[in-house]
């Protein structure tokens, strides 16, 4: 079985760029099931915002100051994946280290940011016990918060293997498919900005 | 994003200018909210169309979708995607207001001021 297999990889034209292709490929596909799994919890909001309940609603609760700047943050989180992406294909190992370092604690400032806010919510009184309508919110804004969560998990696991081994072709594929998580969490985000932040304005 | 020479996953230039565009459109989305300008529908309308042609850029500039070598996978999952998204937003939105027109007489009746 070993020796039967060995052949065969050696004789695939080039073993790197099929299963960069195929792996980054594989997790766009996750991706675009994370892209589905929020469109249903936006589709739950978009159901449940009037139902308030006699609670505190949008205009009431959210500071749209603090939603603000958690956009910019995650912005340049897109921004500083984008460039670690850019220096991780290039090779060169100070550049990843660094772009991905910063990523790392811009992302850390937008959840204890995010943290804060939800507790501020929490202690005025509106948590996720009060309505549907705030169900639905936290049930949005808690998936997301999750998922930055996991992906600055992910950051110090790829740069203990940059820094270990060198960047290899497996760390391109993995510094790219973390590069390409945190700018779907971005976009992610603007549809929270805009449809979650900003109900009952205008 | 799957591109065969590597060629756009090495520069910068992308990155950055897709950082400046949403930077700008992030900027106008807030500019929007804070300063109540704009009404009803109007309002709904920019907000959604502002928000689509970020996430456009994003999904060009920082993901590289449809920069991929010609069988474009990345781009027909993509549309894929977004078609049962349409359809699943689009059609609770549907369904429930429907439900919520048929309950309507609800709305009027004396026991609900008490909540």
């Amino acid at each position: 079985m070993k020796e039967k297999a060995l052949p065969l990889k050696e004789k695939s034209p080039d073993p790197h760029h099929n299963s960069y292709a195929r792996t980054v490929f594989g997790f766009w596909l996750f991706l675009l099931s994370d892209f589905v799994l929020f469109g249903v919890l936006f589709a739950c909001f978009a159901v449940l915002r009037e139902n308030k309940f006699g609670g505190p609603g949008a205009l009431d609760l959210f500071n749209l100051d603090i939603a603000f700047s958690q956009s910019l943050l995650l912005l340049c989180c897109s921004f500083f994946a984008g460039l670690g992406g850019v220096a991780i294909h290039r090779k060169n190992k100070i550049q990843t280290v660094i772009w991905f370092s910063i990523l790392f604690f811009v992302g850390l400032a937008f959840v204890i940011l995010e943290l804060k806010d939800l507790s501020r919510l929490i202690a005025l009184g509106a948590d996720w016990t009060k309505s549907g309508f705030l169900s639905a919110f936290y049930t949005v804004v808690g998936t997301h918060i999750l998922h930055v969560i996991l992906g600055l998990m992910w950051i110090p696991v790829l740069l203990w293997g940059v820094i270990k081994l060198g960047i290899a072709h497996e760390e391109i594929t993995r510094g790219t498919c973390l590069r390409l998580f945190w700018q779907f969490l971005n976009i992610v985000w603007i549809f929270i900005f805009a449809f979650v932040y900003f109900a009952e304005r205008g | 994003m799957i591109d065969r020479n590597h060629g756009w996953n090495v520069s910068v230039k992308p990155v950055v200018l897709g950082f400046i565009l949403s930077f700008f459109f992030t900027v106008a989305l807030y500019r929007i909210a804070d300063r109540h300008h704009l009404m009803g529908t109007t309002f709904a309308i920019t907000i959604f169309s502002i928000a689509m042609v970020q996430t456009l850029i994003q999904l060009v500039f920082f993901m590289q979708v449809g920069m991929e070598s010609k069988p474009r996978w990345v781009s027909i999952s993509l549309l894929f995607a977004i078609l049962v998204i349409i359809i699943v937003i689009g059609g609770s939105i549907w369904i429930m207001n429907n439900l919520n027109y048929n309950m309507m007489p609800m709305d009027s009746m004396p026991t609900h001021g008490a909540f």
